[in-house]
């Protein structure tokens, strides 16, 4: 049975309420197809993937099976090196790239066009939460889609909290992965 | 009536009143002349604050989603919405901004008020003398307010200029006032020039007065650690940033001969302070080379690991970053407290008037938690007095306070890792596994996570089962905090002119690679030696490294194989290879004051009442990087943003974000990218140099090719960029495992590639990048933006342009 990612769906640092507009905890298939039937998607993985390093094979398989981007932040770029994944990811700040996803004229990482969803994984929660909250105000036309292993309130559509669940967590990305790869 | 000799006499006059306005001093002895801007107004350096928030956009990042500032509130601000004031989000953001930046300014600057009158009560008007190696002695001073300080009195000036624009600047927060973003920016950079002035002044006041080191270099190395403090005395902790009472406790126990009796600790800035007092060796009429004899306890990140540690007797505190529950956790551990400024009273009653021996009596046999006592002396006093008096009394309560070894086993075993406290820990410590190794007799992960944790105890206030996990952390930990003893360089103070002449053209031309200034508290995001590791890495590159406050405090808790501190490492100069520590929070000032001096003592530009000048010089020309990995409070926020106002980029940690504002630069938009040369005006697109000026970063590693990236500056000679980009890409390869993307960008000619990669480089520039090369002469001949030019004059400023095209 597929695990339930709609559980627990309370701000992993719990104090953070933000107001009327909270993220909604969905279960994998529709995180699936919502990333499945994206035009431009982006894969924005963060250094927090260095504590799990399967999550590394994880994010390639991911990118692999939808054709996307990864936007490896801070030095998370070291380990897709390490396993010989170079092509189609680029290594840059989470910062300067969420200041690049508000503006509606940038042309994205490859030049080929701005994105429509954007996936975060792996990136420490406060800082995620953040850069969410900068799209959620100054761009809404971009979809936030969170697959960490915590519930994000800014997001659009996230995962509940899965932080203490670490084989159902892979379970879940698993899954979303089988569903890419259909 | 007594003859009066003066300017005028006055002889047997009866009921006349003599109302004396400003005394109009003689004309200033001062070889430059008045710039454009003394005492700048809320509007007046606004066309410099545009220009730097045109190419370095403000981000926002809301940490709420409403504004509940008015009885309309709350109004839901999504997606940029407007509430029934009429602000939107983005104008809120800046609202926010701007009242954290002014927390910060005040904070200095009622500090740096606090010592105005205190040292004119204690010491009396004193000659402004910093030596004859510091001529150009308040830097920040002379170019906001344009006058030259002759004595503390002085600086009572800048002290009420600050509050009346800060009270206007308060004033444009209330609903219905400011509604531009950008105005609102521009005026929280007016606030944070504000704070640099204060916090220079406060600084000043305190190394004249209390005859701190001017500028050593080779200012003593004191005691830093738990464990320095010595449990067989009485210790007295002095807490906060305002030396004062602390600075009395020491002259009393030097007085009275009491040094075998009492140990005297300090706790945040107070500690760096209480370190430097006499230590210049000139006529006072404090004890000589008083300030060694008090330990630094630590930062303030360790406070309640400290309270909890059992390492003190009585506890004095000031202001500023002493945190709330204080007088709980001291009440809970019978340490008397001491409030001794009227920022904190913790609703104590005010006994400054009290004989000491009453006071002292109640706080022995604790009949009272603590006492208010506004007089520094007296409060010294009775610190002292009352921690002698009631060591014996503490001494049960004190073996009590640290768990026994069944106690500490209960504890684990009552843990429901039901991980409530995970959800909270800023460091995302998880808890519950500490708790199933310990239970199984392995305390290594309790060891590990000690100096990651902060010490905010939000774990305590969600816990079920009421389990004192800071407190299990010093039973872990116990043998570490006994042993915790290290160096650290005291406060030096500013940089030395002769220091300045020495670095200037290398600093300018780009041979020293940069200056990086390490500033910020204790909340880190992977732990304390985050702070050594920053250091350590650009200091043996060749950076000039300078640090302050508490992570200064921080990085002195490791050593190297040796065993040495980075103290014991590297000289404390102004200079490449060296690692100098300025001092408090308020020795901030200072970092900005070596810019200033670069532009003034280097490039002979005129800093009088000049901001813009100096700081589009700065920005051009002065490769330095703020980096404040650890910040939390409003102080640290106006620190970089006065940084930022200075041309100075300036790199946070991810839980910066609270403070929801950045400035961020568009490489993708050339036009961005453009300044005039000075020499004929002419408009020439420059390389993103520097990309970005307040900049958060994910990881220590993220940070430090920031760092490294944020010295570029466009007036770099090419040994200077060669350098600088060796460094940028060294540090790259090293962390990240490849050479940055960017790396062409920054290259103007053949020279400027480093000399380990130059052949695979110009390979690659000419293969993936479709520049031009001739291979015969190992020249680039097409491609770079712009060609290396040695007399390149940068500058945002039109009037400094000399001939028009």
């Amino acid at each position: 049975m597929a695990v339930d990612t709609t559980k627990n769906p309370i701000p992993f640092e719990m104090a953070q309420i933000p107001g009327p507009e909270m993220a909604k905890a969905y279960p994998v298939k529709v995180i699936g197809a919502i990333i499945k039937k994206a035009k431009r998607p982006l894969l924005v993985v963060g250094a927090e993937l260095f504590d799990d390093p399967i999550m590394f094979d994880k994010a390639i398989e991911i990118a692999k099976a939808k054709n996307m981007t990864i936007a490896a932040t801070a030095h998370t770029i070291k380990g897709f090196i390490e396993r010989g994944y170079t092509t189609n990811v680029y290594q840059i700040g989470l910062h300067p790239l969420t200041n690049y996803l508000r503006f509606k004229d940038w042309k994205g990482l490859d030049g080929q066009g701005h994105y429509d969803v954007v996936i975060f994984m792996g990136i420490f929660y406060k800082f995620a939460n953040a850069m969410f909250s900068a799209l959620k105000h100054f761009n809404r036309d971009i979809k936030r889609v969170s697959i960490d292993r915590y519930y994000h309130v800014n997001a659009d559509m996230t995962f509940g909290n899965l932080a203490f669940d670490s084989a159902g967590y892979h379970e879940a990305i698993d899954e979303l992965i089988a569903i890419l790869k259909k | 009536m007594a003859k009066l000799e003066g300017s005028f006499t006055v002889e047997d006059m009866k009921n006349v009143q003599i109302n004396i306005g400003a005394v109009v001093k003689e004309e200033e002895e001062w070889d430059q002349p008045m710039g454009p801007f003394p005492k700048p107004q809320i509007a007046t350096l606004r066309d410099w604050d545009f220009k730097i928030l045109n190419r370095y956009k403000i981000f926002y990042a809301p940490a709420d989603d409403t504004c509940t500032l008015c009885t309309y509130g709350p109004c839901d601000l999504t997606g940029n919405k407007r509430g029934a004031c009429g602000i939107n989000m983005e104008g809120t953001c800046g609202k926010i901004v701007l009242i954290a930046c002014l927390m910060g300014t005040c904070a200095h600057t009622a500090h740096g008020i606090h010592l105005y009158h205190w040292v004119m009560d204690r010491f009396g008007d004193m000659k402004f003398d910093m030596g004859t190696d510091i001529l150009y002695d308040a830097p920040v001073y002379q170019t906001i307010i344009g006058k030259k300080p002759r004595t503390l009195k002085d600086f009572g000036e800048g002290l009420t200029y600050i509050e009346e624009q800060v009270a206007n600047l308060l004033a444009a927060t209330h609903t219905g006032q400011e509604g531009s973003y950008e105005d609102f920016e521009s005026k929280a950079l007016h606030a944070s020039m504000l704070d640099h002035l204060g916090m220079e002044i406060c600084d000043m006041l305190q190394i004249v007065a209390y005859d701190m080191p001017r500028g050593d270099p080779n200012a003593p190395l004191v005691e830093i650690g738990m464990g320095t403090l010595d449990q067989n005395k009485a210790v007295l902790i002095a807490y906060g940033h305002n030396l004062a009472a602390g600075a009395e406790a020491m002259v009393y126990v030097e007085n009275n001969k009491l040094w075998d009796k009492v140990d005297i600790g300090g706790v945040c800035c107070t500690a760096h302070d209480l370190t430097r007092i006499t230590e210049a060796g000139n006529p006072s009429i404090l004890p000589q080379n008083l300030g060694p004899k008090a330990k630094v306890a630590g930062a303030i990140g360790w406070w309640r690991k400290m309270v909890r540690a059992g390492i003190m007797d009585v506890v004095m505190v000031d202001e500023q970053c002493v945190w709330c529950d204080t007088l709980k956790d001291c009440e809970e551990r019978k340490i008397p407290v001491i409030a001794t400024t009227d920022k904190i009273m913790y609703g104590l009653k005010d006994r400054t008037n009290d004989p000491v021996d009453a006071i002292v009596d109640d706080l022995v046999n604790f009949r009272v938690p603590g006492v208010v006592i506004l007089d520094p002396m007296k409060a010294g006093e009775v610190g002292v007095k009352t921690a002698i008096a009631v060591k014996p009394k503490r001494a049960e309560i004190k073996a009590k306070s640290v768990l026994t070894e069944d106690e500490f086993k209960k504890l684990v075993s009552s843990c429901t890792k039901c991980n409530e406290c995970a959800f909270v820990c800023p460091p995302h410590i998880r808890i519950s596994n500490l708790m199933e190794e310990a239970a199984k007799g392995n305390l290594e992960p309790f060891s590990s996570t000690y100096e990651v944790c902060v010490g905010c105890g939000r774990c305590e206030q969600v816990c079920r089962q009421e389990i004192p996990i800071l407190k299990m952390y010093e039973y872990a930990n116990r043998e570490y905090i006994k042993n915790q003893k290290f160096k650290m360089r005291a406060g030096r103070g500013p940089a030395r002119d002769t220091e300045i002449r020495t670095v200037g053209a290398p600093i300018v031309l780009g041979t020293i690679p940069g200056v990086i200034a390490l500033v910020g508290c204790s909340n880190y995001p992977n732990g304390t030696k985050e702070a050594y590791d920053l250091a350590k890495e650009f200091v043996d590159r060749g950076y000039i490294v300078v640090t302050s406050g508490c992570m200064a405090m921080d990085m002195s808790l490791y050593t190297n194989e040796e065993g040495k501190t980075i103290w014991e490492q590297y000289p404390g100069g102004f200079d490449g290879r060296n690692i100098c520590n300025v001092g408090s929070c308020v020795a901030n000032s200072h970092i900005a004051g070596a810019a200033i001096k670069v532009a003034t003592i280097f490039a002979h530009r005129n800093h009088r009442a000049n901001w813009d000048d100096i700081a589009d010089y700065i920005l051009s020309k002065v490769g330095a990087c703020g980096v404040a990995w650890g910040p939390y409070s409003q102080k640290a926020a106006s620190i970089a943003t006065g940084c930022n106002r200075l041309g100075i980029p300036v790199v946070v940690q991810p839980h910066s974000v609270i403070y929801r504002r950045a400035y961020l630069g568009r490489t993708d938009v050339p036009e961005d990218w453009v300044v005039i040369d000075a020499r004929d005006g002419s408009k020439v697109r420059i390389e993103p140099a520097p990309e970005h000026m307040l900049y958060i970063a994910e990881t220590k590693e993220e940070a430090m090719l920031m760092m490294a990236k944020l010295c570029f500056r466009p007036s770099d000679n090419s040994m200077g960029r060669m350098i600088k980009l060796t460094h940028y890409c060294d540090i790259s390869l090293k962390y990240f495992g490849k050479l940055p993307d960017d790396w062409p960008v920054y290259v103007r000619h053949a020279s400027e590639l480093p000399l380990a990669w130059k052949d695979q480089m110009m390979k690659e520039l000419e293969e993936k990048y479709g520049w031009k090369i001739d291979w015969k002469g190992k020249k680039i001949v097409e491609g770079p933006i712009r060609p290396a030019d040695v007399s390149f004059d940068p500058t945002n400023i039109e009037r400094k342009i000399r001939v028009r095209k």
